[in-house]
């Protein structure tokens, strides 16, 4: 994809982004190579978003053929296309959203990508795969330098991962009564530079230009090492949502026995470590969120695979257009009360 | 395993049946309309009404994925239907129109839907569909975006807000004498361009009589009113020049407007003590041609640039003038109009020591665009989909036994209000027993068959009413749509007229109220007149609604709007020029900037909008106000 300048025609068609980025974001995201893993319910709507966004290239990988309950969540295929590979369904449908994006689609299976495969992407967003699996891809990028999001769900519940490793971004906001200063401003995050412009026609006014340093850790890392204590308050403790102990403990399961199954009881006191590691009372465990969770297990649904597959896409778009700070560095989701925070480990 | 499978495990065979034998209405097939199509067809609705009265712009095609490039200015609510078939397993029924027509869509249309998805772009709609929700006590899934903001509010009529408990972002006002004598930014250039000049020049009739007296100058110096009236009527004189069609005198226009009227505001002094002075062009910065530089869109030419570009546009518009009917209105997507607006507002700019603007910006600006991206559309579609099953009650774990235990969603982390939360979910307010919308007074529907409309007469009416509601002898009747009054105790003139004689119909909304009481009186009750040709003849059934005793001074109170409306007068920028409020933040995508001398629409559109400022919850607007770093929200 060319550098440079936008051509009128770009600037027509992105208008109403552009005034949002600019320009400038604008023609870095067109220069921007990313990978997707698999096309699920989450992996259409990133799919969706970043290439209407007009990202530069898109490679999509998934061996899937498509089911009868992929229609029941999925907007890239149709019944007629039942047995039909996910890929050879849909690809005509995503390079019709926007033609000026590159597209790519890969039915090799994710265990016979090497090294060489992933290096050619500048970001990786892998959707609905096991713990296990994840961890391997995340060493990969860690490995490449390349930044990934991890994204699945549980039918109304959900989560996101990112790893960007080490990420330096830029936000420009007004200066307030306090002006912000240099240093650390949470476990991951630390400003490092901040300086200031006058606004051109308010001299009143006065932007700060902030850069902040984001480390990140690995999900193999993450799922030793996650906790709260020290880093909410009390209070703040107590509230914390039952998702992120469960969606934790599910995705320690699969790393630990490889297994698909949690019973009842395993989830119980799995969970219930959790909130000690976590720092959070068990109190927050209730058996209707428990039961609901397995039940509901790998199930895909339309609206929240929508808020996953926006917030990813979002994120994405952002950090390629190199504007504002990434998120940082794991969120879930509660589609029953829209409870949706972020936590950083 | 069948497609519902994954469905029928997250909400169970029951509340799947019952999906599938409801019926929603959307309103809006654009950004989030496209979005919530999908989810919605996805969430196996059974049947989905979409009205939209848009047709697809280039612009558009960023966000809403269900429109192609092959597709511009077709309708959205069609196309849309086409466009999801391959998925689709619902019934869906298409509209081409505006949900306000009420001849299109009566009341009792809407009456057959189970719930309403908002995706609209504008306020009046906005308000529209949440009073007809109130009348039917439909619920209402309102939401809408601007850039990376977003929100979504279900609403439960009786039980939660309404749109309007919540004071709305207000169009922002400049007074007249900014915008006319004194700008200081880029947006005060423009909208002189675009309201006074481009409007004066091409959109207005040919008679230099403007009805002034009421205007707020926005100053008392009788010598600048003096001066802005003398130019108001010198203006008149340069439509001639454009009617003229003589290419050679547009020099004429510039001269006017960038040496002589600069001039004379530089005489009056007062103007300039504390401000920097304008500096006029000169003649020979007029007179010297200069090559056309077809410049990039978003780049700021020279001022020599502007000058020719102004020069050329206006003699393109010129010879468009009589062809349109001797009548161009500003069109942001008109590139003639824009140009013109462009030029003239950088021009004034440059005189006016204030930084000159690109065309791309000075497009958002005149056109009030609004940014508008795929993600938070996604996100807010998905949050409104997902709330639409507990409204409907559908999730066995998570009953809804109190709707104020349901959550609004807003964007956290995007909208830089909080740094560990991505979305933020308070829990629905209570009705604020202030609004004047679904709290003040009771509300109801008149069912009316046609041939009632002229055979019934007023007095009738208000006699049955009285009785109905138990109605002392001393009441008032008002059209709430117009507040014009129809009945009063010594306002009796139009008794003996039929409903249609005094301009009752279909859709018009009339305000009954006790005047008599001192101490406790009958709360006031607002009814709808639904008019529906299939009722037998002589139907005119009023509603059974329960019309409570309260205490006296709670009636809305008239003073209020009165002073309200006297003050209208600060230039207002609004959403289009048929006097509809405006629409700054909420939007998806964009209105338009209007500056207008005059109060909007001269009537007494919203009684008691001053009184709602104390509203409980007022999260939207501080979302959109006030960004900051901080984290404000606060859980449960």
């Amino acid at each position: 994809m060319t550098e440079g300048k936008l051509s009128e025609d770009e600037i027509a068609l992105y208008d109403r982004q552009i005034r949002l980025w600019g320009m400038a974001a604008q023609a870095n995201m067109r220069s921007a190579r990313v990978l997707l893993i698999n096309l699920g319910a989450i992996g259409s709507e990133i799919s969706k978003s970043i290439v209407l966004s007009g990202i530069g290239h898109l490679t999509i990988l998934d061996g899937h053929r498509v089911t009868e309950e992929d229609l029941g969540s999925q907007f890239f295929v149709g019944s007629e296309d039942v047995g039909q590979w996910k890929l050879e369904a849909a690809k005509d449908r995503i390079q019709d959203l926007n033609p000026r994006v590159e597209l790519k689609f890969d039915k090799q299976a994710l265990h016979e990508k090497d090294e060489i495969f992933f290096q050619q992407f500048d970001l990786v967003v892998a959707t609905e795969m096991k713990a296990d699996e994840a961890i391997k891809v995340n060493k990969l990028t860690r490995k490449l330098n390349i930044p990934l999001y991890v994204a699945g769900s549980n039918g109304l519940f959900a989560y996101v991962f990112i790893d960007l490793i080490e990420f330096v971004s830029e936000d420009e906001k007004l200066r307030s009564i306090r002006p912000t200063v240099v240093g650390p401003v949470s476990s991951n995050r630390s400003i490092i530079e901040i300086t200031t412009r006058k606004d051109e026609e308010d001299e009143t006014k006065v932007y700060e230009r902030i850069k902040t340093r984001n480390s990140y850790k690995s999900l193999e890392e993450v799922l030793c090492t996650a906790t709260l204590k020290e880093k909410l308050t009390r209070r703040q403790l107590k509230r914390v949502t039952s998702i992120l102990p469960l969606t934790l403990t599910l995705l320690q399961q699969e790393l630990n026995e490889g297994s698909e199954k949690i019973g009842f009881e395993l989830l119980n006191r799995e969970a219930a470590a959790w909130c000690g590691k976590l720092g959070v009372p068990m109190a927050i465990l209730n058996d209707e969120y428990m039961q609901q969770i397995i039940n509901q297990r790998y199930i895909e649904f339309a609206p929240v695979a929508a808020i996953i597959g926006g917030t990813v896409a979002q994120d994405v778009i952002n950090i390629l257009g190199k504007r504002l700070s990434p998120l940082n560095n794991f969120i879930v989701f509660d589609g029953v009360t829209l409870d949706m925070p972020i936590f950083e480990f | 395993m069948p497609r519902e499978t994954s469905l029928v495990t997250i909400i169970g065979e029951d509340s799947y049946k019952k999906l599938r034998s409801s019926r929603c209405l959307l309103v809006g097939a654009g950004g989030i309309g496209s979005e919530l199509l999908k989810d919605i067809i996805l969430m196996e609705f059974g049947e989905i009404h979409i009205v939209d009265l848009d047709t697809i712009d280039l612009s558009n095609l960023n966000r809403q994925f269900l429109f192609r490039q092959k597709d511009i200015k077709q309708p959205k609510s069609t196309t849309a239907v086409k466009a999801v078939q391959h998925f689709n397993n619902s019934k869906l029924v298409p509209y081409q129109g505006n949900v306000m027509d009420i001849s299109t869509f009566p009341l009792h249309w809407f009456e057959q839907f189970d719930i309403i998805f908002n995706a609209l772009d504008n306020l009046a709609a906005r308000r529209y569909v949440n009073k007809i929700s109130q009348f039917l006590s439909l619920p209402l899934i309102e939401s809408g975006t601007a850039g990376f903001d977003g929100y979504m509010q279900p609403i439960i009529p009786g039980k939660t807000e309404c749109f309007e408990c919540t004071k709305k972002e207000t169009p922002k006002t400049f007074p007249v004498c900014t915008i006319r004598s004194t700008p200081s930014q880029p947006i005060h250039c423009i909208v002189w361009a675009k309201n006074f000049l481009f409007n004066q020049l091409f959109a207005s009739e040919t008679s230099g009589n403007e009805d002034d007296n009421n205007q707020d100058w926005g100053t008392d110096d009788a010598e600048e009113i003096k001066r802005i009236k003398q130019e108001t009527n010198e203006l008149y004189e340069l439509q001639k020049i454009i009617i003229s069609r003589d290419a050679s005198r547009i020099p004429e226009i510039l001269n006017k407007l960038f040496i002589q009227d600069i001039n004379k505001l530089l005489a009056i002094e007062n103007l300039w003590k504390t401000r920097t002075k304008p500096v006029p062009l000169s003649d020979s910065q007029i007179n010297t041609p200069t090559k056309t530089a077809q410049s990039a869109s978003n780049s700021v030419g020279t001022i020599q640039e502007q000058i020719s570009n102004f020069i050329n546009i206006t003699q393109k518009l010129m010879d468009r003038y009589p062809k349109e009917q001797n009548h161009i209105e500003f069109d942001k997507d008109d590139a003639d109009t824009l140009e013109f607006v462009a030029t003239a507002a950088n021009i004034r700019s440059h005189i006016f020591n204030i930084p000159m603007k690109s065309v791309f910006d000075i497009k958002q600006i005149a056109g009030n665009i609004i940014p508008a991206i795929a993600t938070t559309n996604a996100i807010v579609a998905g949050a409104s989909s997902l709330i639409s099953l507990r409204v409907l009650n559908l999730l066995k774990y998570a009953p809804t036994t109190k709707y104020t235990d349901l959550n609004m969603a807003f964007t956290a982390k995007a909208s830089n209000l909080s740094q560990n939360r991505y979305l933020s979910n308070p829990k629905l307010a209570p009705p604020n027993k202030n609004c004047p919308v679904c709290s003040k007074v009771c509300r109801g529907v008149i069912k009316l068959s046609s041939d009632c409309l002229n055979k019934m007469k007023l007095s009738d009416l208000v006699v049955s009413i009285r009785e109905k509601y138990s109605y002392p002898q001393d009441i008032s009747l008002l059209d709430a749509s117009n507040q014009r009054l129809l009945f009063d105790y010594d306002f009796e003139d139009l008794n003996d007229r039929t409903l249609s004689e005094i301009n009752l119909g279909n859709g018009s909304i009339i305000l009954f109220s006790d005047e008599e009481g001192d101490t406790m009186i009958r709360k006031a009750i607002e009814l709808f007149l639904d008019v529906d040709d299939e009722l037998p003849c002589n139907t005119c059934s009023l509603p059974d609604v329960e019309v409570p005793l309260i205490k006296a001074n709670n009636s809305p109170s008239k003073n209020e709007e009165e002073e309200k409306n006297e003050k209208g007068a600060d230039v207002v920028a609004t959403t289009n020029s048929h006097g509809e409020e405006g629409i700054v933040i909420l939007g998806d995508d964009e209105g338009e900037i209007i500056i207008d001398a005059e109060p909007i629409n001269g009537s007494k559109k919203r009684p008691v909008d001053t009184e709602i400022s104390e509203a409980p919850s007022n999260k939207r607007t501080k979302l959109v106000n006030e960004p900051t770093n901080s984290d404000i929200v606060e859980l449960d």
